[in-house]
């Protein structure tokens, strides 16, 4: 995570800055105007010399410009004309850095060096990247794309990409599924579009489509990529930005560039980091009453609904007991070098993650390697290969709806959640009955021991690029490259556990899974009329994806020790085998204005065949108008400030499932065998769904450009969902796809950064990101007024949208209330419920804040990302289950005590009178009345939590000069420590059923459903750089 | 640009890759039957699931409060499990299959289907009600909901056009046999009996009321000509879940799609109501043969009845009762993993006859009925002759047709009938009396909002149904949270309460 970019930097190597554009970074070192420094064969000589120079800025002398001996105490300022003298070493380096200007380290050749400083000015050329891999200047981009660059994410110290970028990005809601190696986290821009499906944005490495699915639960592919090989990543978050991904860009897009080789002196950077993980936030339970149903002792269930613990009985506390401490090592090499004409970049990562879950880790290894070669001065081939090998092991299972540690929420305190095997490894029953062992009681630990869960992945990305430049105003790009891997998965029951698969169950697949990207653009680039610029892009593009699996499922062992296929009776061994497909074909263009600064007008023109739908409703065009507006340069001292103001419109879509046009048969797996109707049916008349945004922002940059702000304003409306879900029985589906209904999300991003000081040894550089979104739901298919998200159910409240409420809702019952609010009381003296359900929750966050915080002292650097959320609501389903089974913290509190509802009494005149009968709060109240009633469980939750926070220190060079080191870095990092909320149950970052699970999108943020609290991990790390 | 535009000379074709490579659309008639018959059991079973504990033959071990079973509140629901078995897992494939046998000819496999589906539709709207019928498969998200009158009209004709199908044999048939036919190893005489015990059935739900006991007895005399019980068979031993009764001991789960319809069987007890009429002697110990054959012995080899909705939280029991005093209700004739599941049993056409002889005040007629069908049972169960002799000679039964009683035919029903949703149906034209079902009594752990009432019906399915149909929910008053304790159309016109 060091800038090594240094050395090429200290070794004097240079290159002209066009070839190398897209390597150009914000306040980062560059060589650019260093052609006044040649390296010598002496520079290594530690030989103090006082070293004398001018600093000017191309336009003529700096002053003020603070000089210092880097890893020494030495310093100076300029004088007026921009003279200096200070006494180094020939090989240490001095750094100039100035209000206004990109500091620079300069490396010390001779006793003279004239330096040229570069104004933070240019940082406005900066150049992100933007659809389809093009590099735009960030100065006329007419759409908003933030940029996360790579060593921001680094300093999250998170192995998966998508939680690295959480509080990195206005606009960008992360959530993951919870603290363990395997599960998923989700991401979504700008508001779920679809109530089903995948919501979240096309993922893109270098150019090519990249899997993010969690395959079988498990976790989200992004996750396989090294972080330590990104060198940016752009997120599109508008329509208008990715509109050029055309049929797939209705989410929005992350784009994301690996590093590449820089020209100069081999460079090798090691590093090596210790995790170690404890258990976050954990919700609470009652420890006062024993087993039994109904208020009577019984061991022969798991409630904790029975008498009060004795004082000779022991209590478990079993939360405690079961989490551990997982420790992780992470392991980064990289080697990147390159001449002229060739160049090239290579790493290795290998991270081997423990959990706090026991018998849970993930073992990950990747190798890149990538080069560009100058073939001719007008042709570059750049090729790269990335092997990735990412084995998890879960020693906690969960459902399509989450669920993973309720069983360790319920279990009873009587009993020791670690006591579950014998020595000779057969279980140990907590409770059973002989010839019902099946059914016996036994500690969680038992299954998350016995019956782990692997998911295997080997993946391949390959990716070539040809650019050629026939004249320099034509550009032509072919690019090809694949996404490949292979996930297999095995779960294996082990005999003895209590449950379905008493006698031993196992199911695997093994499957394949392809996307291939190939593209040729072509880009015409002319300046006319002096004051006019025309870019003209054109391009096509095919996408092809194949998913090849074959799975396996069996009931019973026959010998009870072998877990295999091979162990399983024959003829109870259940094979399928899918192959789902799709090709797209898609043709675009892209238009672009300019005249000078001022104005720049953009149009794109995208139109997409796909293979999911019918061959009437298969294209789709999706258009985009854009524009900008930079009004400072109407100003006098436009060079002192930058003020731009940006429009966009675009409509883009989303293309059907694949095979959702018709219905298959399955094979009966019951009696007789032969065929039966699939539950998913098929729908012929699918459209493609439709998202149109308006967008409209400013960009301003002020005081020398140490403070700037972007804002947007975004209102999108998505047409024709797509939707796949439980459909009326009475179709003869279970499962549909269909089209259907509208809804809207609208909200506000600001993004300000600034340093707030800037001086030679103390710099504070710091980023707020806010945002808001807002959605509701506009219509809906038929007469559907509330549609419930299947995967996030509770017959007390689910998650679900509701007409002309936000999208993402919650609905459930709530109590039966007078016109004025009151809760109506019963005669029984118990709140009354009202029948049916309605909208009770918000699970969308009212407010997100992002603040991010860089300090550098000398050789210190701090860094800490603080994330606050006001607002959204929490389905807190994992109380809701615990309060039915009697084991709530709040069930130790009132049970058994008595009460007076607040509420009144309906009298028979129609009338009401305050209820004043008391009732005894036993368990038929908190299960029949409490606990059916949603409401109680609906938490609006507020968080203040530090994501992260990392010290690194740089030792000093004149002790890492006498062991021939380059660049050592030390590094501490928390990940998670603090949280301040008030959420009463684990930790607030919920996702029950994470991305894709089930197919339901983003139907699961918010949900608490036996969700794995995050960790909280303190590490530390060292990195050295030759 | 070449490869772009070559690429797009080919595209249309290359486009063409949306139909699974891996998955047939369609396949030949005897191929699908084996699904049709096979859920057919489930669908039976999704309803008996929750009858066993509506028609007491079942209770809670624990007198749970919170249970389904004890409080019948099914107002928390998440699905309605045979709602599903109906209209999907039996109703779609029987469509595919009538599709598929026109397209071939197989007027065989045309008739069973139709018999099946009007079969399964009678067993869904005995517990739903109104549903969706003349608009079903239509595509409609929502639905008209036929009332049961027409409904059951509906099924008249499905079973005429099945007969008259089977009627139509044609040489363009495929083969029915074993393979394809798991019920009756393709004789269609058997299968044109079957549709008139299904007749049969239906007509006396509403006999009462039309007037129409003659239909009744004709229908029924046609089936008995040629009636074969109507089962399908598990295998003796398989470890396949999907071979499994799904009342047996293994409460078999083949997929979560059953979770819904979890056989808690393991956790249940027998009621008193059970153990009344299976004991002959109370004093003596001495119980009905039947008793040994349904359940299987418990540890302490007692046999105690569990109050209805309370199991051991009944105070009354002896002190220190456990379960292990009960009889195992997993087991049993019904109620192994090997035993066959029931369609109709002859038993049942015994009984409708005897019922409808008994109203048309044939008392004599009801009684050889009557006594045809519990020797049938006795017989079925493997109980020696003579025990069945001494049974019926026992002062528990009438011996003669002047002693005869209607709660002889029921309870006699009941018991032959044992965990079939058909008992429930049973006690719901008699508005659970007791004239019929002597001793029967309200469970005390049904909820105080019900009012006393008992429960009549099962609710559509909350995920879909209350989903996507809100406005035919709102116009049938389903959204009630008592909608469970409205009686269905023949039982709110029955003249048997």
């Amino acid at each position: 995570m060091r800038k090594f970019v240094l050395f090429s930097v200290a070794f004097g190597l240079s290159f002209p800055s066009e070839s190398y554009s897209f390597t150009k970074k914000e306040g980062t070192l560059k060589s650019d105007n260093l052609t006044n420094v040649l390296l010598s064969s002496s520079a290594k000589s530690a030989i103090q010399n006082t070293v004398q120079g001018t600093v000017t800025d191309g336009k003529g002398p700096v002053s003020e410009v603070s000089v210092s001996v880097v890893g020494g105490n030495a310093s100076t300022k300029t004088d007026a004309q921009g003279h200096f003298k200070i006494t180094a070493a020939v090989g240490s380096k001095l750094r100039f850095s100035s209000v206004g200007y990109v500091t620079r380290e300069v490396p010390v050749t001779s006793n003279l060096l004239n330096v040229t400083l570069v104004g933070d000015q240019q940082t406005l050329d900066e150049v992100v990247v933007t659809a389809l891999g093009i590099e735009r200047s960030k100065k006329n981009l007419t759409y908003s794309v933030q940029k996360v660059t790579g060593d921001d994410l680094r300093k999250s110290n998170q192995g998966n990409i998508v939680n690295a970028l959480q509080g990195q990005v206005a606009g960008a809601q992360i959530s993951s599924s919870g603290g363990s190696p395997g599960l998923p986290s989700e991401i979504i821009l700008r508001g779920s579009t679809s109530l089903s499906g995948d919501n979240q944005p096309l993922m893109i490495i270098d150019g090519i489509r990249v899997s993010n699915a969690s395959i079988n639960g498990s976790v989200n592919r992004l996750a396989d990529f090294n972080p330590d090989d990104i060198e940016d990543i752009s997120i599109l978050k508008g329509a208008a930005a990715a509109a050029l991904y055309g049929i797939d860009a209705a989410s929005g897009a992350i784009v994301i560039t690996t590093k590449k080789g820089k020209a100069g002196v081999m460079q090798i950077n090691a590093g090596y980091k210790a995790f170690v993980e404890t258990m976050g936030r954990l919700p609470r339970q009652q420890n006062i009453y024993t087993t039994g149903t109904g208020g009577t002792y019984s061991q022969a269930t798991t409630s904790s609904w029975g008498r009060k613990f004795r004082s000779d009985e022991a209590i478990y506390d079993n939360l405690e007991r079961f989490f551990q401490t997982g420790v992780t090592h992470d392991a980064v090499f990289n080697v990147n070098g390159g001449a002229d004409k060739f160049n090239y970049y290579m790493s290795g990562n290998y991270r081997n993650q423990g959990s706090m879950i026991p018998n849970t880790d993930n073992d990950k290894f990747s190798y890149l390697i990538k080069g560009t070669a100058k073939l001719l001065s007008n042709l570059e081939l750049t090729a790269s290969a990335n092997y990735i090998k990412n084995n998890l092991k879960e020693g906690l299972v969960g459902g399509s709806s989450g669920g993973w540690i309720n069983s360790i929420l319920r279990y009873p305190l009587a009993y020791d959640i670690l006591d579950y095997q014998y020595e000779n490894g057969d279980p140990h029953y907590a409770y059973f009955e002989t010839g019902k062992e099946n059914e016996a009681i036994i500690s969680p630990m038992w299954s998350v021991m016995n019956n782990p869960r692997f998911n295997n992945t080997e993946r391949t990305v390959i990716n070539g690029n040809l650019v050629y430049k026939p004249l320099n105003w034509i550009n032509l790009n072919y690019r090809i490259g694949q996404d490949y891997f292979n996930q297999s998965y095995k779960y294996a029951v082990k005999p003895g556990t209590p449950g379905e698969n008493y006698t031993g169950y196992i199911s695997q697949s093994n499957g394949n899974y392809k996307n291939f990207t190939q593209m040729l653009n072509a880009t015409f680039d002319r300046k006319f009329l002096e004051d006019f610029r025309t870019t003209l892009l054109l391009g096509g593009t095919e996408e092809y994806y194949e998913a090849k699996s074959i799975a396996q499922s069996g009931t019973g062992f026959l010998n009870p020790d072998l877990v295999s296929i091979n162990n399983i009776d024959p003829t109870v061994l259940k094979t399928t085998e899918s192959n789902p497909r799709r090709r797209r074909y898609a043709l675009y263009g892209d238009f672009r204005l300019e005249y000078r600064n001022l104005l720049t007008l953009g149009i794109t023109g995208r139109n997409d065949w796909t293979s999911t739908l019918s061959e009437e409703n298969r294209q789709f065009f999706s258009p985009s108008y854009s524009g900008s507006f930079t009004y400072s340069e109407l100003f006098e001292n436009k060079n002192d400030w930058y003020g731009k103001l940006r429009v966009s419109y675009a409509k883009v879509g989303k293309d059907a499932p694949i095979y959702a046009t018709n219905t298959n048969l399955i094979q009966n797996p019951g009696l007789g065998g032969g065929f039966i109707i699939n539950s998913t049916g098929g729908n012929p008349y699918l459209k493609p769904e439709r998202t149109t945004e308006f967008e409209i922002g400013t960009e301003l940059r002020m005081l020398k450009n140490r403070l700037s702000v972007d804002f947007a304003y975004y209102n999108k409306k998505s047409i024709d969902q797509i939707i796949t879900a439980r459909v009326p029985l009475p179709t003869g589906y279970v499962i549909q796809t269909f089209n259907a209904g509208s809804l809207r999300n609208k909200g506000i991003e600001v993004s300000v950064s600034g340093s707030p000081v800037k001086k030679e040894n103390f710099e504070w550089k710091s980023t707020v990101n806010a945002w808001k979104n807002n959605s509701k739901m506009l219509e809906f298919p038929g007469q559907i007024t509330t549609f419930p998200y299947t995967n996030a159910q509770l017959s007390a409240g689910k998650a679900a949208s509701v007409l002309g409420e936000p999208v993402l809702g919650i609905v459930g019952t709530d109590y039966k209330r007078t016109e004025e609010g009151y809760v109506i009381v019963g005669e029984d003296g118990l709140p009354v419920i009202e029948s049916g359900e309605t909208y009770i929750g918000n699970r969308e966050p009212e407010f997100n804040i992002g603040w991010i915080n860089n300090f550098r002292y000398k050789s210190f650097s701090l860094s800490f990302l603080w994330d606050f959320r006001f607002g959204g609501d929490i389905l807190n389903a994992s109380r809701q289950q615990m309060m039915s089974s009697g084991i709530a913290y709040d069930i130790g509190e009132w049970r058994d005590k008595e009460f007076v509802f607040d509420g009144v009494v309906e009298q028979a005149d129609g009338s009401y009178v305050k209820n004043a009968k008391s009732v005894t709060l036993d368990y038929n109240y908190f299960v029949n009345n409490y606990a059916a009633v949603g409401t109680n469980f609906i938490e609006k939750v507020n968080w203040a939590r530090l994501r992260y926070v990392t010290l690194s220190y740089n030792l000093p060079k004149a002790f890492t000069n006498r062991y021939k080191l380059g660049n050592v870095a030390l590094e501490f990092s928390a990940q998670n420590p603090l949280i301040f909320t008030n959420y009463s149950g684990g930790d607030p970052e919920v996702n029950s059923a994470g991305p894709n699970a089930g197919g339901t999108g983003a139907s699961t943020m918010g949900v608490d459903y036996g969700a794995i609290p995050l960790p909280k991990s303190y590490s530390f790390g060292i990195n050295f750089t030759f | 640009m070449l490869l772009v535009t070559s690429a797009f000379a080919a595209c249309s074709d290359k486009l063409d890759i949306n139909t699974n490579p891996v998955q047939p659309v369609t396949t030949s008639s005897n191929l699908r039957l084996p699904g049709v018959l096979g859920n057919m059991a489930y669908h039976l079973y999704s309803h008996a699931r929750f009858s066993v504990y509506h028609s007491y033959y079942f209770t809670n071990r624990l007198g749970s409060t919170r249970a389904i079973e004890d409080t019948w509140n099914y107002n928390s629901i998440t699905r309605m499990g045979a709602w599903r078995w109906h209209y999907y897992d039996v109703g779609s494939n029987v469509n595919g299959l009538i599709e598929r046998a026109i397209e071939e000819g197989s007027t065989n496999y045309l008739g069973v289907a139709k018999i099946m589906l009007a079969f399964s539709y009678l067993t869904a709207t005995d517990s739903f009600g109104d549903m969706p019928f003349t608009e079903a498969y239509s595509g409609s998200y929502y639905p008209k909901y036929d009332t049961q009158e027409t409904i059951y009209a509906g099924i008249a004709n499905l079973l005429d056009e099945g007969v008259a199908a089977l009627d139509q044999e044609s040489n363009k048939s495929l083969v029915m046999n074993s393979a394809s036919d798991l019920v009756y190893a393709g004789d269609l005489q058997k299968w044109k009996a079957f549709a008139f015990a299904v007749k049969s059935r239906m007509l006396l739900h509403t006999a009462n009321f039309t007037n129409n006991y003659d239909a009744v007895i004709s229908n029924v005399n046609i089936a008995l000509s040629n009636f074969d019980d109507a089962m399908i068979k598990y295998p003796e031993s398989s470890s396949d879940l999907w071979e499994k009764n799904l009342w047996g001991e293994t409460a078999a789960q083949p997929e979560w799609q059953f979770a819904d319809i979890k056989n808690i069987s393991a956790n249940s007890l027998p009621t008193d109501f059970l153990m009344n009429a299976l004991t002959i002697d109370a004093v003596a110990g001495k119980y009905d043969p039947r008793l040994y054959a349904l359940t299987t012995p418990g540890e302490n080899k007692k046999y105690l009845g569990a109050k209805e909705s309370e199991g051991l939280s009944d105070l009354n029991l002896p002190t220190g009762t456990t379960y292990k005093d009960f009889a195992t209700l997993t087991g049993g004739f019904w109620t192994a993993d090997k035993s066959p599941y029931p369609f109709i049993l002859k038993e049942e056409l015994y009984f409708i006859k005897a019922e409808a002889e008994f109203y048309k005040g044939n008392a004599t007629a009801a009684f050889e009925a009557w006594k045809q069908g519990v020797k049938i049972n006795f017989s079925r169960l493997g109980i020696a002759d003579g025990e069945s002799l001494n049974y019926l000679s026992s002062s528990k039964v009438p011996q003669d047709a002047g002693e005869l009683k209607i709660s002889d035919i029921m309870m006699q029903k009941w018991l032959a009938l044992y965990l079939q949703s058909e008992t429930w149906v049973d006690m719901r034209r008699y508005n659970y009396s007791a004239t019929a079902y002597p001793g029967v009594y309200y469970p005390k752990n049904a909820l105080k909002e019900w009012g006393g009432r008992n429960i009549q019906r099962f609710p559509y399915d909350p995920q879909t149904e209350y989903v996507y149909n809100p406005q035919e929910i709102a116009r049938l008053g389903a959204t009630a949270r008592d909608w469970c304790f409205n009686p269905v159309w023949w039982a709110e016109k029955s003249t048997l309460k």
